[in-house]
């Protein structure tokens, strides 16, 4: 195939050739890095671009387990909050991020970023998996608490730049039972439209529950509050009459003497609208 | 148990496994059909265009397959499965991973079933398999870009899927086959890769960094539980404390699940010498058998890339806001 050539190509063009060359004839020759440990990141090309934009990089990936234990028969009968489960869901969590920050601080990093969450809620036991990457200021000291966060590189570099900075993964479950009603108004509702009002005061109880835990967590931290919220809810396949409430977020505090306003610059797109299509137009 | 691309000259690290018999191994037709003058390409249009813009020619689609069956093969064998190499006093593989766990109960006095004995063990005989499998398909791969005289693969896709209801694996590696115009041959003549294509390469060749190979690797870890484990994982009453077991961590699963995690990262990072690796993704598998028994398999691949300048930092980013 021949090189395709274009009237009044942009000068990068020829610079970005001129740099695969240089990169492709490097193979033959050491890595410009100092020998090391390898360095091994889930991080994408923006995000390490991102995080050397603001003098950090990528150091490892760094995982964190825990399977804790929930006792037998706590999901069938009894009423307001099913403790032992909320106490495995949140126990589990904090092991998990403790085995996140081990790991971390063994690599010298100052923190984990973009830390995937992903738990499991079974009749019998909680597991949870944590997976991020460890990160550090490029000429930074050792730090003696690492962070974990979920935010993605992205949204850490803009937190930087605003002055704050995550300082854990907050997080916080509730299970709480939906009492099962009685015979005679099971009976007279069943040919009605009408509210479950157990289920809906059971949601309303984990809720709560389930941010009080969080909040808690943050504050136990020393946040002064918690970004990029995510909330789960709803029942368990294997109970009935249970319904779960997870909420976790990154803890952040303000590193900066006060918050950076970023000023973003205002940006209008010359691409075309979209066309979508209108029902009305067939009448 | 690692699987990755050419072995350097400068390598400091153990030399890939699991290459072997791909060499000299190339179909006729597939000679026949890279030797043509049309070229073919697994690229989508803008990263086409992109790979264009760098200077890189497309020359071929390459692929490479390989099939693998998991069998039992017996105490001993390299690709042994499903049962423990240390339960009838076999030794451990040197420097592999293994905890025991003993029951804190009295053992049979209560039952011949009772859990007396439980352990968490690598099994580097499915992670040696899992690389052969891998490493011949990339080998092949590989050796259908060098026919066609191409510098590099990009834009790899790799998958690994169970043929049905026959214990067996089927690897496809897949990439398009690039020259560099105007770029001197790759050192021994062997195509570098990644899993990158288009701009995502362009701005890594632009932050500094030029692709070595893709690089994979699976651990497996076995979990044969013990009666604690046991117990808590299926909630069954404890007859020796005279009350429901408590909340309570784990222990031998959860170290199985960061050991299975922590042994991926290890045997990609044996073939990275002092380069970095790019984009990892993680997928972890477990196979729960009974109650606490699993089988944990981790996979981890990226991309294996080498700096050839100096740190050069990038201006801070300016925010923006769309009007849309």
């Amino acid at each position: 195939m021949s090189e395709p050539t274009r009237a009044g190509a942009a000068p990068a063009d020829t610079d970005l050739r001129a740099e695969m060359r240089q990169a492709a004839a490097s193979l033959g020759s050491p890595s410009h890095d100092p020998p090391g440990r390898a360095v091994t990141s889930d991080l994408s090309v923006d995000e390490g671009l991102l995080l050397h934009s603001i003098g950090w990089e990528a150091v490892d990936v760094v995982f964190g387990s825990s399977v804790v234990s929930i006792p037998p028969m706590v999901w069938t009968w009894g009423s307001g909050e099913i403790t032992a489960a909320s106490e495995a869901h949140n126990q589990a969590v904090r092991s998990a991020a403790r085995h996140l920050e081990e790991q971390c601080a063994n690599v010298r990093g100052h923190g984990v970023v973009g830390v995937r969450v992903e738990v499991e809620v079974q009749r019998h036991h909680v597991d949870v998996e944590l997976t991020g990457t460890a990160v550090r200021p490029v000429r930074g000291k050792d730090r003696s608490s690492p962070f974990v966060s979920d935010l993605s590189a992205r949204d850490f570099t803009l937190l930087h730049n605003a002055g704050w900075g995550p300082i854990g993964l907050a997080f916080g479950a509730s299970f709480v039972y939906a009492p099962r009603r009685s015979m005679g108004t099971t009976m007279r509702q069943s040919s009605q439209n009408v509210e479950l009002t157990n289920f809906t005061e059971a949601m309303y109880a984990a809720r709560e529950a389930g941010m009080e835990h969080m909040q808690r967590s943050a504050l136990d931290m020393g946040a002064q509050g918690i970004v990029a919220v995510r909330v789960s809810e709803g029942p368990m396949w294997f109970a009935n009459h249970a319904i779960g409430f997870t909420a976790w977020g990154t803890a952040v505090r303000l590193e900066a003497e006060s918050h950076q306003y970023l000023r973003p610059e205002v940006v209008l797109p010359l691409d075309d609208a979209v066309v979508e299509f209108e029902a009305q137009s067939l009448r | 148990m690692v699987a990755s691309g050419p072995t350097e000259p400068d390598d400091d690290g153990p030399p890939a496994q699991g290459g072997g018999g791909a060499d000299g191994d190339l179909p006729e037709a597939a000679g026949r059909r890279l030797g043509g003058s049309s070229f073919s390409s697994g690229l989508t249009v803008p990263d086409f265009a992109a790979c264009l813009q760098m200077g890189l020619e497309p020359v071929g689609l390459v692929q490479g397959f390989c099939v693998m069956q998991w069998g039992w093969y017996g105490s001993g064998s390299p690709y042994m499965r499903g049962m423990t190499p240390y339960a009838f006093g076999g030794n451990a593989p040197r420097g592999a991973y293994s905890e025991t766990y003993s029951c804190p109960h009295g053992g049979y006095v209560y039952s011949n079933e009772h859990r007396i004995w439980g352990q968490n063990y690598q099994q580097p005989w499915v992670e040696s398999a899992w690389a052969q499998g891998f490493g011949s398909a990339y080998a092949r791969m590989v050796e259908e870009a060098a026919e066609v005289g191409a510098h590099g693969i990009i834009g790899v896709v790799d998958t690994t899927r169970h043929l049905a209801d026959m214990n067996v694996t089927e690897f496809h590696i897949l990439g398009t086959a690039v020259v560099v115009q105007g770029g001197a041959a790759p050192p021994g003549g062997t195509p570098w890769t990644t899993y990158l294509a288009g701009q995502r390469l362009a701005k890594l060749v632009e932050a500094g960094y030029m692709p070595v190979s893709v690089v994979a690797a699976l651990s497996s870890v076995r979990v044969w539980a013990y009666c604690v484990t046991e117990m808590l994982m299926e909630g069954t009453l404890s007859r020796f404390g005279g009350g429901y077991l408590p909340v309570s961590e784990v222990e031998q699963l959860s170290r199985a699940h960061i050991a299975a995690r922590s042994l991926a990262r290890e045997h990609v990072r044996s073939q990275l010498g002092n380069d970095t690796l790019q984009g990892a993704s993680i997928v972890a598998n477990t196979q729960s058998l009974a109650q606490g028994d699993e089988v944990i398999e981790c996979a981890l691949r990226g991309t294996r890339v080498r700096r050839f300048k100096d740190f050069d930092p990038l201006p801070a980013p300016r925010p923006t806001v769309r009007l849309t």
